[in-house]
């Protein structure tokens, strides 16, 4: 009966593996990604402290966490870098998507503040470290900056696309109905924006820490940038790749928790 | 978006949009002479003035120059080192991604490496390059490869499961085989996808590039920023960051002229 | 050598939640070689899926499908399809597109480009050579379509409401024709339409297809009443006015009625073949 020459005659849409393979495929990936890392690891070819085993990675995992590298053990670099984080991402947010709305609402604000963003779009964030780090020090003002302007971008252009979106139809509904500027924002543009908004807001978050990482790398007395560069420093590897996990570890915590979030809402207002 | 024209007087139209942000742009510039340079309101160490600026600039770009080379002998560094790595990310990421897309075998063999690799920013590998190929060009090349990578392949990926299954059917029952197939309608499919992923990552490899020079380099944008900043030079600093824009600017619109020739059947948006 | 048999075909599929929706049941049909067969039916009765199965895009999962006495295993070039959506490559030209086919069949180019020159004359479609499909209206998009198939001289013509976008104007254009095209060149034709009046306009039989499961209600053979009216002869409105045409064009909107009153529509099985766009 089965008399497509192959599998994929209709391209992919129309195919779909079996769970059972699927299964196994994915068992096959990771088992592959390990079993080639610690293959090399073991073969001799690279000195083990160019590339260390999986296993000589978890142990330090396991030491770090115990004892301090770098001035810390692993947990406090790990919240120093959360914290610092979060404090520049809430400022990117405070300040980004409400600038974004208002220019979605008031046109002679976008005028004005769009040629200012087109000018500095193209400067990396990490291009402001030395400026950063001239006003606001290398203690915690300088990331901060540094994170802001990494994560600022997709807030503002979020909340201004998702004010834009909202139909003039649904404003004119609510005001025949009598609703006040202040009851149509408040029940209106700010509802009809929030998915926009969410969804620039998991883009800014990863971004954030994307140049969270950068600015420890080059700035900062703790967190998990600071203590891969002192194990580079050291030629120590497996501290690198242990604080490369955690980098790791963390960014999916974010990703996944907006991700969460940005169902739900998508699920309470059926949202494509 | 409307731009209406207002009448210039001069008989033709000039759109409001470009009056208010020439006003702005103009503003911000005076604001700045003010500050800095006319009323001395804010310290030099902290914002320096235009002039300090174009001092700076004339420094750099004759002679010795900064930092042990010309402005555009590091900025020619830079954009070889993102043109390098992104080259390289395109011509092993595409395939991959079309290769993942195309196949639900290799998309579930794959995929957990970069469940496993995707969460680490390009930018947490610098160290990791460093001690694997040292200070110079081929560590840079290696992180701008990781940043491009990973959207090219994913996008690629994307752009091949968005293409029409009718499409393919139409083909094949014009008698198209695999390779026709991915040739004349996944590929080209594919394509807008794709130049989205690249025009991402293409400004995610300027960050990396960034921070890669600033950590250790010997050339390149990054080092002019380095050695501003242990200088204390404030001018130096704005050059090289308005450097690393233009250079950003400048290939960004390289890639925009590429994506209209490939991509030549769309409607014009 | 091009006549097409459904034996006894049936086609399930199995729906997401588990269980199977039966989609086609138990067809028997067959359609002589250059023989005209209109089928038509409400949405979702399966005529699209029919059509897939004569074209080798999709497989019965009971019964056969027969073209030419040989069993369909796949698609092939001597069975050219038009489809609901037309289905051009966005990213190639009219003369790209139409060449697609011979390209594949690596047509010398000469030879090719002659025949790509031969049906864009045939389908009015001089000075647009080289416009991509969405310079395009969507009327001539479908001339495209329908040159595509033409071009490589099929045996079989597999079209599926090739007429549906078309507003009523171009329609008729489309619909004379084709006419045209089929007397110039006959061809064995499965042409699915929900226009009764197309229907019976173009084709030698007309197919009524009832829904839940699709099958063939009953066969109405066109043939006298086209041959006894002179309609070759008359412009489509005056065919449209003839008593004989009116009549059975009632006749077959009766059959389609009664059957659904008869069986009321059951909870609506949504997912199409091919999502649209
Ligand atoms: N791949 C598929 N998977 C599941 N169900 C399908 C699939 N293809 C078709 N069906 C179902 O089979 C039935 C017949 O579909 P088909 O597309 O053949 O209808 P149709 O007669 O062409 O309708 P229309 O006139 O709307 O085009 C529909 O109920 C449809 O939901
Ligand atoms: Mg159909």
């Amino acid at each position: 009966m089965a008399k497509r020459r192959d599998r994929n005659f209709l391209g992919p849409a129309g195919t779909s593996l079996g769970l059972g393979e699927f299964w196994a495929l994915t068992a096959a990936g990771f088992v592959l990604f390990f079993a080639v890392w610690g293959g090399v690891a073991a073969s001799g070819w690279l000195p083990p402290n160019l590339l260390p085993s999986p296993l000589a990675v978890w142990d330090t995992l396991v030491r770090l966490w115990n004892q301090p590298f770098a001035g810390h053990v692993y947990a406090e670099h790990l919240s120093a870098s959360i914290q610092r984080f979060l404090m520049g991402w809430a400022i990117a947010v405070g300040i980004g998507v409400p600038l974004g709305l208002l220019m979605g609402w008031y046109r002679l604000l976008d005028e004005i503040v769009t040629p200012l963003f087109d000018a500095m779009r193209f400067v990396a964030p990490l291009a402001w470290v030395p400026l950063a780090a001239l006003w606001f020090g290398t203690g915690i003002g300088g990331p901060l900056l540094i994170i802001f302007v990494g994560s600022f971008a997709p807030c503002v252009i979020s909340a201004y696309r998702g004010a834009r979106l909202v139909e003039t139809r649904l404003v004119e509904a609510a005001q025949t109905l009598g609703a006040s500027s202040r009851q149509v924002m408040l029940h209106v543009l700010i509802p009809g924006a929030l998915p926009s908004i969410i969804a620039g807001l998991r883009v800014s978050a990863g971004l954030g820490w994307q140049s969270l990482v950068g600015s420890e790398l080059i700035v900062v007395g703790a967190g998990l940038g600071y203590l891969m560069v002192q194990g580079q420093g050291n030629l120590n590897t497996t501290v690198v790749i242990a604080g490369m996990v955690g980098i790791g570890v963390v960014g999916f915590a974010i990703d996944v928790l907006l991700r969460a979030v940005e169902a739900a809402f998508k699920r309470k207002w059926g949202q494509a | 978006m409307p731009t209406e024209a207002r009448s210039s007087g001069w008989g033709f139209a000039v759109p409001r949009r470009a009056v208010v942000g020439l006003a702005t742009v103009g503003g911000a510039l005076l604001l700045w002479w003010l500050a800095t340079s006319g009323l001395r309101l804010l310290n030099p160490l902290r914002l320096p003035s235009p002039q300090e600026v174009w001092a700076a600039f004339s420094q750099i770009s004759t002679g010795q120059g900064y930092g042990g080379a010309t402005l555009w002998q590091h900025a020619l560094h830079s954009l070889w080192l993102v043109a390098k790595g992104f080259a390289v990310a395109v011509a092993t990421g595409i395939p991959l991604g079309l290769l993942m897309g195309w196949s639900r075998r290799a998309e579930a063999l794959i995929n957990p490496i970069f469940l496993l690799l995707r969460p680490i920013p390009a930018l947490a590998w610098i160290p990791l390059a460093i001690v694997w190929f040292g200070l110079g060009d081929t560590g840079k090349v290696f992180v701008i490869w990781l940043t491009a990578f990973v959207p090219s392949v994913i996008n690629a990926f994307t752009g091949v499961r968005g293409v029409d299954p009718v499409l393919i059917a139409a083909a094949r029952t014009q008698g198209a085989s695999t390779a026709q197939v991915i040739r004349h309608v996944v590929v080209p499919g594919a394509m807008p996808m794709i130049f989205t992923g690249l025009r991402l990552s293409l400004q995610a490899s300027w960050t990396t590039l960034v921070a890669a020079e600033l950590v250790g380099a010997f050339f390149g944008l990054g080092r002019v920023l380095n050695v501003a900043g242990q200088d204390i030079f404030p001018g130096m600093i704005l050059v090289g960051m308005a450097a690393v824009a233009a250079c950003g600017a400048a290939t960004t619109w390289l890639l925009g002229r590429a994506e209209r020739r490939v991509v030549n059947w769309r409607p014009a948006v | 050598m091009s006549e097409i048999v459904f034996e006894g075909v049936t086609r399930r599929f199995p729906l997401p939640r588990g269980g199977e929706f039966l989609a086609i049941d138990r067809i028997d049909l067959r359609i002589e070689e250059r023989e005209f067969v209109a089928i038509v039916g409400p949405s979702g009765c399966g005529k699209t899926t029919l059509m897939r199965m004569a074209a080798g895009l999709d497989f019965p999962t009971d019964g056969r499908v027969l073209v030419g006495g040989k069993e369909v295993t796949g698609p092939g070039p001597e069975r050219a399809v038009v489809f609901q959506q037309f289905a051009l490559l966005p990213w190639k030209t009219v003369r790209e597109n139409i060449g697609f086919g011979l390209m594949c069949k690596r047509t010398p180019k000469a030879e090719a480009d002659a025949a790509i020159a031969r049906y864009v004359e045939l389908m009015g479609l001089s000075g647009h050579e080289d416009s991509f499909p969405h310079q395009l209206s969507g009327g001539m998009q479908q001339r495209v379509a329908i040159a595509r198939a033409y071009v490589m001289q099929p045996a079989a013509l597999l079209m599926d409401e090739p007429f549906g976008a078309l507003d009523a104007q171009t329609r008729i254009v489309m619909q004379e024709e084709l006419v045209r095209l089929a007397r110039r060149n006959p061809r064995t034709v499965i042409f699915i339409t929900h226009a009764v009046d197309e229907a019976i306009y173009l084709a030698d039989r007309v197919v009524v297809m009832g829904r839940n499961p699709g099958r063939i209600i009953e066969t109405i053979d066109i043939r006298p009443l086209r041959e006894d009216g002179g309609w070759e002869a008359m412009p489509i409105e005056e065919v449209m006015d003839t008593p004989a045409f009116t009549h059975m064009r009632s006749r077959i909107w009766k059959l389609l009625k009664a059957r659904e009153q008869e069986r009321p529509a059951a909870p609506a099985p949504i997912p199409a073949t091919v999502p649209a766009k």
